[in-house]
């Protein structure tokens, strides 16, 4: 079957990563001084507002975002790309559909935002544009097991 | 396309789950085919007809449509 899928036992390492971001996120909305946290970090490329670009230098960064981007797709990723406790083709096309799912509803939110959204809150959407496929897709793969749950249950 | 998995399952007096077992796929996989939400593989067609010993065309037909 799927190769590209992982153990079942990745998703839930995938929730707790999820989890721990989300809290961070809280924290950081609580609590500004997080977002002021420095750290220095190793980039390829940087730049300063108006300032020039820099390559390949070590420099002290806002280290919160960096740390919650990461957990965020990494535990996205385990979360989407676990195998159920029984992974058939059922699953499997339940799978697919709620990708084409959340890509397509993913670009047409990003149309929407393209012609209503304007000025510095485009950059949120940009931001928030790149969790959304995997948001979506768990919503949606993650509902429609769900609901085939119960209706299976339903029937006995 | 049409089954009759569910009459099948009757006659050999077999639940969803015990089915589900001896084809080694989840419970939901055995309702969508018997609800007639999902059209199975022809793996799986071929390993449904072996478990109630028929043949393919005697547990799935066409429809109209197909």
């Amino acid at each position: 079957m799927n190769t590209l899928l992982l153990p079942h036992r990745f998703k839930k390492v995938g929730w707790l990563l999820l989890a721990i971001t989300t809290i961070l996120y809280i924290l950081t909305i609580v609590n500004n001084d997080l977002t002021d946290w420095k750290a220095p970090v190793f980039a390829i490329c940087i730049d300063e507002l108006l300032g020039e670009h820099k390559w390949f230098v070590w420099q002290d960064t806002e280290i919160i975002q960096t740390v919650m981007g990461v957990l965020f797709i990494v535990g996205g990723l385990l979360v989407s790309f676990s195998k159920e406790p029984i992974e058939d083709e059922f699953i499997g096309k339940l799978r697919l559909s709620s990708w084409m799912w959340a890509v397509g509803l993913n670009y047409i939110l990003l149309i929407f935002a393209f012609l209503f959204v304007y000025g510095t809150a485009f950059l949120s959407v940009m931001i928030y544009g790149m969790f959304t496929v995997l948001i979506i897709f768990i919503l949606r793969f993650n509902f429609i097991l769900f609901q085939n749950k119960r209706q299976t249950k339903h029937e006995e | 396309m049409k089954n009759n998995i569910k009459i099948q399952r009757a006659i050999h007096q077999m639940t969803q789950e015990e089915l589900a077992q001896k084809l080694s796929v989840s419970r939901q996989t055995i309702h969508a085919m018997e609800s007639g939400k999902y059209v199975p593989s022809t793996v799986l067609a071929l390993k449904v007809a072996k478990v109630f010993g028929k043949s393919v065309e005697e547990i799935f037909m066409l429809e109209k449509w197909d």
